[in-house]
């Protein structure tokens, strides 16, 4: 008798289940989205969650409201402890760039991009390589071969720790330059705008960064770009008439992307509402304007896509960050 | 005189109603966010940071600087009520605003703080207004190695604080300094006394610290005796809001003095208004002729620190103005807040956006005013808190800490540490070990090391880098004179004793 009972509420509950589930797909999405800023305000993540809320908002392509919540700590390490408190969750999504990668591949979290659910490519921003205006390197091919000579003789400056992306944007430009021992490149770490007091003030030899940081110094004249680290050169803006890496000589590319990410095991109808709803973002002309001023490439890749390109870029980092002894993976 | 031209031209901006409303909105929220312990002026800046993208860029610069120097300004009101700082930069404001609260003085300490505030702001505006690019540019001829040499000697000044006991107050040196450890080494990336706690990865906030030994440990210190005195037993007379002739004579000159080296603290990237507020205390301990008398709340040891801090957050408005640099976390998130406008900070944002540049440093001079205009009638109803019942007030206190320091990281790990950090500064205090020394090296440390780390990857493991520059060399002799200064000046008085007693 027991069994049996045991047994009718266990069906009753499994077709509730599956019809609560059919309900929350035709529904969806029936309550606020909660987007995660893995990082406090002001910074790369946060603007760009906080833009795309906007014009998804604006535009009215979601009707329930996004609010954004910063969850800072860890280089983006506890936002994703967090996403997999949400597993299976359809309104929880976050910002994610090359950091995700990193922060796992050097060992700061044991939690990597496959604990997350990639939704889709947004954006493509890219780094700088400048240097103090009276430097005596005139082009980022000289400044490889310096290295090559003696790889302590440029001493280069990034914000974050080593083997996060100031440092491996740099050193993946050094590999491709031919320069076998990139663990004795200098890199020397900065905090809280002090990396580019430092270039200005001539205390280090190369600024490796984003490129809206050097912006305004290179207009001024303050400091000189060598190199960009997009694969192809602007045709207008501040950075027209700055070389790629590719034109001074260094066949690389270094791309800092982002992207949304939901929990581990969001549904899969969840993943194709937001992706459709990204893709129209992707059309309207607020989202033009936005990353006009912000300086970023549009990029958009669906989530399959995204996935893969995120899996060989993962090789890519893991390669570099071996060659430097911060790989700390099995 | 083209400077005074710029300012009048800066003042047309600021005098446009929305920029005067804005304005005052932003000084007024950043006196009432500096008064909350743990919610400090770049918490302020941020949450205001999306209401700004409706706003033109000069208003939303303009009222974010206003959030900044009204935090200045608000900052010391819970030291010299409630001895709990409302950020870093106050913290000096306690050693004798505290004080001269217990001594029935809480009015004219507040008139005093809020009187050297405005003057610490109006100095480093006009230096802003004269001499701004040069001053960026001595700024940038600071490298890691003068840094590390400038925190040494900051450090320093806990000698002076500490002549009472030295043992102990190195033992807090140290433990402050083994507090900042704790987390992602910047030079290697290995993590350090993390426990798998990802929280911890980022270090542990100053003012998680800060709020945890003042506020926290001040509460539980006053638990043990809540039952006796049932009310906060303190005297006052809720005179009115200001200071004697007395006071004000003995203020001035601390105060002028400290405006510049509060201003020069400023400029200098990743420094700011903490060190500022302590080096101002220290300097002028040491300059006065009863240097014993510190402490026990004397008006020119609250004057001093209010006047280095409040202009220390003008000064760090240079770098950002002028070159595109952000000096603190504040500064960082104001920069942050122009590039979104699409405008690049630095010399030519004074050549194609003058009404921005200009107007942002004519708003500083009315800024202060409405300030100081906002916060005496302000410290009128503030002194009434010195009439609730401890009951009531320190389980306030105890709510504002925590929500304060959720605000910081929006983490739950910081409320263990903010309890643990409470018992560490109860028993501090119970055991008399000072907590100065501690609450500085926390302050400090992390750069401290980070810049000497820097260095010697720079110079490739050579200690002579420390001694490149003129910089650094008088930093070095400061640093000496500032450490030998408590012991000489013993020597000289009992030599006068011994001289006085053998005539």
């Amino acid at each position: 008798m027991r069994g049996k009972a045991v047994w009718i509420v266990g069906i009753m509950a499994f077709v509730l289940f599956i019809s609560g589930m059919a309900i929350a797909q035709q529904d969806y999405p029936s309550k606020p989205f909660e987007f995660i800023a893995p990082a406090g305000p002001g910074g790369g993540w946060d603007t760009t969650i906080r833009m795309v809320a906007r014009v998804l908002q604006e535009e009215k392509l979601v009707p329930v409201p996004m609010p954004v919540i910063n969850k800072p700590g860890g280089g983006g390490g506890v936002a994703l402890a967090y996403l997999q408190q949400r597993k299976g969750d359809p309104y929880t999504v976050a910002v994610y760039s090359p950091p995700l990668l990193l922060i796992n591949l050097t060992g700061q979290t044991k939690l990597s991009f496959k604990d997350t659910t990639p939704i889709a490519r947004l954006i493509s921003d890219y780094g700088a390589f400048a240097v103090p205006k009276n430097s005596p390197y005139q082009s980022i091919s000289e400044v490889m071969e310096a290295l090559k000579k003696d790889p302590k003789s440029v001493k280069v400056g990034g914000t974050s720790s080593p083997g996060s992306m100031d440092h491996v944007q740099f050193l993946i430009a050094a590999k491709a330059a031919g320069i076998i021992d990139l663990d004795k490149i200098v890199y020397i770490a900065f905090q809280e705008g002090q990396q580019l007091a430092a270039l200005l003030g001539g205390h280090i030899d190369l600024l490796s960064t984003g490129l809206a940081e050097t912006q305004g110094p290179m207009m001024s004249g303050d400091i000189k770009v060598l190199a960009i680290s997009r694969p192809e050169p602007y045709d207008e803006g501040p950075f027209a008439n700055v070389p790629t890496l590719r034109q001074g000589g260094v066949d690389a590319e270094f791309i800092n992307w982002r992207g949304l990410f939901g929990p581990p095991e969001m549904p899969n109808y969840a993943v194709k509402y937001l992706e459709e709803k990204l893709a129209q973002l992707e059309k309207t002309q607020l989202w033009d304007e936005i990353c006009n001023t912000n300086g970023w490439d549009k990029s958009f890749l669906p989530a399959e896509e995204f996935k893969a390109f995120l899996a060989k870029t993962n090789e890519e980092y893991k390669e570099v960050l071996k060659a430097i002894g911060f790989y700390k993976g099995e | 005189m083209e400077a005074i031209n710029n300012l009048l031209y800066g003042l047309t901006i600021v005098a446009k109603p929305v920029n005067i409303i804005f304005m005052s909105v932003g000084c007024i929220l950043g006196t009432v966010l500096g008064m909350l312990p743990g919610v400090g002026p770049a918490t302020g800046v941020a949450l205001l940071l999306p209401l700004t993208f409706t706003m033109k860029p000069e208003t939303a610069l303009i009222t974010m600087a206003a959030v900044y120097y009204g935090a200045m300004f608000g900052g010391s009101r819970s030291s010299i009520l409630l001895n709990v700082p409302g950020d870093g930069a106050a913290i000096a404001s306690c050693f004798d605003g505290y004080p001269m609260t217990l001594k029935g003085k809480a009015e004219s300490a507040l008139a005093i703080s809020a009187v050297a505030s405005f003057i610490g702001g109006l100095i480093a505006a006009v230096i802003f207004l004269f001499l701004a690019m040069p001053v960026a540019r001595f700024a940038l001829r600071f490298g890691p190695p003068e840094y590390f040499v400038l925190m040494v000697f900051a450090l320093s000044a806990t000698a002076s604080l500490t002549e009472e006991s030295p043992v102990k107050g190195f033992m807090s040196l140290l433990f402050g300094l083994m507090v900042t450890t704790v987390g992602i080494d910047l030079q290697s990336g290995v993590l350090r006394f993390t426990f798998g706690i990802p929280e911890l990865q980022t270090g542990i906030d100053f003012v998680v610290v800060i709020v945890g030994i003042y506020g926290i440990g001040e509460v539980f210190k006053n638990y043990e005796t809540i039952k006796e005195t049932g009310i906060y037993a303190l005297k006052t007379t809720f005179g009115r809001i200001w200071f004697t002739l007395e006071e004000w004579r003995r203020c001035i000159w601390p105060i002028l003095r400290e405006s510049i080296v509060g201003f020069i603290i400023g400029v200098l990237p990743g420094a700011g208004g903490t060190i500022a507020a302590m080096m101002a205390y220290s300097n002028e301990k040491r300059l006065s002729k009863e240097p014993e008398s510190f402490g026990t709340g004397v008006p020119e040891g609250l004057a001093a620190p209010e006047a280095a801090n409040n202009a220390a957050s003008i000064g760090a408005m240079i770098p950002m103005l002028t070159l595109g640099v952000p000096g603190s976390g504040t500064t960082a998130v104001m920069l942050g807040a122009l590039m979104i406008y699409g405008l690049q900070p630095g010399p030519l944002l004074f050549e194609q956006r003058p009404e921005i540049a200009w107007g942002v440093i004519a708003s500083l001079f009315v800024g202060n005013l409405i300030c100081i205009i906002i916060n005496l009638p302000l410290a009128g109803l503030l002194v009434r808190l010195l009439s609730v019942p401890g009951r009531l007030l320190y389980p306030l206190i105890v709510v504002i800490a925590f929500f304060g320091v959720y605000t910081i990281n929006f983490s739950v790990v910081d409320f263990y540490m903010l309890l643990i950090f409470g018992f560490v500064g109860y028993f501090m205090r119970r055991y008399k070990v000072p907590i100065a020394p501690m609450v500085l090296s926390v302050v400090l440390g992390s750069s401290m090391e980070n810049s000497f780390r820097q260095s010697l990857m720079l110079s490739d493991g050579s200690l002579k880098i420390f001694f490149r520059s003129g910089i650094s060399i008088a930093l070095i002799i400061l640093t000496l004179l500032s450490v030998m200064w408590p012991i000489f000046s013993k020597n000289i008085k009992m030599r006068r004793v011994s001289t006085k007693s053998a005539n």
